[in-house]
């Protein structure tokens, strides 16, 4: 297309300073969307780590239950033989689970507790330091021993008995709680002999639908789910709980951009009324004049986007280093959602300016600007 | 006062013409069933003193203002009754404008200025950047293309204004006190340049202005009063500020046994004063 003049961008940067503080205030409020969803992303991360970091390719739940968090889920001991003979099934194993407390003394925190075989598969995905639980051992995660002050070695509570500290775990501590792990069997004398899942291992080549269709065929009371599917199930959850907030800052932001804009293009125009009488004198139709005031609009906001991004991902960066178990997640989904919010947002914004400039009459022209 | 006859065929003719602002008691009448026939190539000059109806006029002829009544046609289409919607397009694609303020778009260069209203007649992109350099060279500004109108002098401003006016190169080009905001010399010099489009393009120009010196330019001087067309030849002339002065309205004063008009009280004290000073300077 042929280029015109860019007459929207000389007449935003003709005075730079208040581009520059368009610009801010509206990448301060499209920042706080980002940051808050990134917080909320990297909570997702941090929340479905287990699940996503797992070798399992199914999971398998008394029915009805699809989700770790807010779930109470129990399966009979022998649930774990009938899985393994499933056809396509090549290994399977019960993995015990709840949420409880971790007591160090000097502090606590929510913890989920997973029983697993120190052998097996439904352990920690990686140590930073120490070994496997052993028998009357648990494995801490390292964000949350380093906040409560746990050593190798030290003692912690969990089930109201005493665990000394074998290893840290990683990537198992968020907002909300930690992840511990101990022996199954240790679990099973303070909790009962019952599984929460069993991990499941697919043959290779097996189609998992078809798998997690014969599971919950043949092994009735119980609920099948690829990894993939409940990684969906554990986000949906987490969104479920926090929609509201995010529905509500997001709210505010957007009305912050509109304000911003909406006086930027205001006072912008205000100052160009006799320029946009000229242009219309010389010609310009309605659409023409309405293009301009638009595109400086869509500068406002594309160059607020791009601020707030740069910002919010620094931003993320101290936030994490501050405050180790919060993880800031800046996702493309979430920048393109936010910036079309922007963009609508610029674009209810220039209704009053474009309406003043459709006003303005071409015959001030030919008068003196006042 | 010129240098070519133009032709007889017309690149504006009006027929008619009226504005009536109001009604009842309180209409003005600022335009009073004008005719004005501009022949191609002419330079008409519109003079008058203020209130006379001279810019609701110009306003009338660049399709920015709806006649009460009558006909302004340029290019053979009626401007007076073509549909709202169609008027900027016959502005950007018919007429030149010239403004008193120059009125140059600050946040843009000269070139950029020029530009626009190429782009405003339809020619984009390189042709359009190509067209605004050579109308700036044209006009004496092609070592001022990248200045904005902030680092241009007043004649520079309105030379650009002039280029401007050239974009889109319309038949006829309308232009307000063009020089009221320049010093005598940048005002000749504005003067020239539009004489010299004029006969060079065969451009009509209608100059509506105070100014006298534009006289030297203008095929016709037409003496515009109380909204109608007057004979300017059967006026006097301000032996102060060289403006055409109606016999019914202006200041008269009896200098030395002949008979004085004025535009105004002022004028006329100006011109005792001088007289006086003269006499008594004589030995």
């Amino acid at each position: 297309m042929a280029r015109r003049v860019a007459l929207a961008r000389r007449n935003l940067f003709q005075d730079r300073r208040r581009a520059a503080l368009s610009i801010v205030g509206v990448a301060a409020a499209l920042l706080l969307v980002l940051v808050l969803e990134g917080i909320f992303a990297g909570a997702m991360q941090q929340v479905t780590a287990y699940v996503r970091n797992s070798p399992a390719d199914v999971f398998v739940a008394q029915e009805g239950a699809r989700t770790m968090h807010m779930t109470q889920t129990a399966l009979p001991p022998d649930t774990v033989e009938s899985v393994a003979a499933v056809e396509g099934v090549a290994w399977a194993e019960g993995l015990r689970y709840t949420t409880s407390i971790v007591d160090a003394g000097a502090g606590q925190r929510t913890a989920y507790v997973f029983g697993y075989d120190a052998d097996g598969r439904g352990g920690p995905a990686r140590l930073s330091a120490g070994s496997s639980p052993g028998v009357g051992e648990i494995v801490v995660d390292d964000v949350a021993a380093a906040e409560l002050d746990i050593q190798l070695g030290d003692t912690v509570r969990v089930f109201g008995a005493e665990f000394r500290v074998s290893g840290l775990s990683t990537e198992g501590t968020n907002i909300v709680n930690t992840t511990v792990y101990i022996r199954s069997d240790e679990f099973a004398d303070l909790r009962g002999d019952s599984f929460a899942y069993v991990l499941v291992g697919a043959r290779p080549g097996a189609d998992l639908q078809v798998l997690v269709d014969r599971i919950e065929t043949a092994v009735p009371g119980t609920t099948a789910q690829t990894r993939a599917a409940f990684v969906r199930q554990e986000k949906m959850v987490i969104r479920d709980m926090t929609a509201d907030v995010m529905r509500i800052m997001t709210v505010i932001a957007f009305l912050i951009a509109v304000v911003v804009v909406g006086l930027t293009l205001f006072t912008t125009t205000l100052a160009k009324l006799h320029e946009f009488g000229v242009i219309k004198a010389l010609g310009a139709g309605p659409g023409r004049l309405a293009a301009v005031v638009a595109a400086q609009s869509m500068w406002v906001v594309v160059l607020g986007l791009v601020v707030a991004t740069l910002t919010a991902s620094v931003t993320g960066l101290v936030l994490e280093a501050a405050t180790p178990n919060i993880q800031v997640s800046i996702e493309p989904e979430s920048i393109l959602r936010t910036g079309l919010s922007g963009l609508v947002a610029g674009a209810l914004a220039t209704a009053i300016p474009l309406r003043r400039v459709h006003r303005v009459d071409p015959a001030t022209s030919f008068r003196r600007p006042q | 006062m010129t240098d070519a006859a133009p032709t007889t065929v017309e690149a504006l003719a009006v027929r008619g013409l009226t504005k009536t602002f109001g009604d009842g008691e309180l209409a003005v009448h600022a335009v009073r069933d004008v005719d004005l026939d501009v022949g191609i190539g002419e330079v008409v000059l519109i003079m008058g003193p203020s209130g006379s109806g001279k810019t609701t006029l110009l306003l009338m002829l660049g399709a920015m203002l709806r006649p009460s009544g009558g006909s302004v046609v340029v290019d053979g289409i009626d401007l007076a009754t073509a549909p709202e919607r169609r008027l900027p397009t016959l502005r950007a694609r018919h007429l030149g404008f010239v403004f008193q303020d120059f009125n140059l778009l600050s946040a843009l260069t000269a070139v950029e200025n020029v530009e626009l209203a190429c782009n405003l007649a339809g020619t984009l992109g390189k042709r359009a950047h190509i067209r605004a350099r050579e109308l700036l060279e044209r006009v004496g500004l092609s070592h001022r293309l990248d200045f904005r109108p902030d680092q241009l002098s007043g004649g520079e401003k309105q030379r650009v204004a002039i280029a401007r006016a050239l974009a889109n190169d319309p038949k006829l080009i309308l232009a307000d006190e063009p020089t009221a905001n320049l010093d005598s010399g940048h005002g000749r010099d504005i003067a020239r340049l539009l004489r010299r489009l004029a006969r060079e393009d065969r451009r009509s120009i209608v100059i509506v202005s105070h100014d006298d010196r534009l006289r030297e330019v203008a095929d016709r001087v037409l003496w515009l009063e109380d909204g109608a067309f007057g004979e300017l030849e059967h006026m006097p002339v301000d032996p102060v500020c060289g403006m055409a002065v109606d016999r019914g309205t202006a200041v008269s004063a009896e200098v030395d046994g002949e008979l004085w008009w004025f535009c105004s009280g002022g004028c006329s004290t100006d011109f005792r004063n001088r007289h006086q000073d003269a006499a008594g300077s004589t030995p």
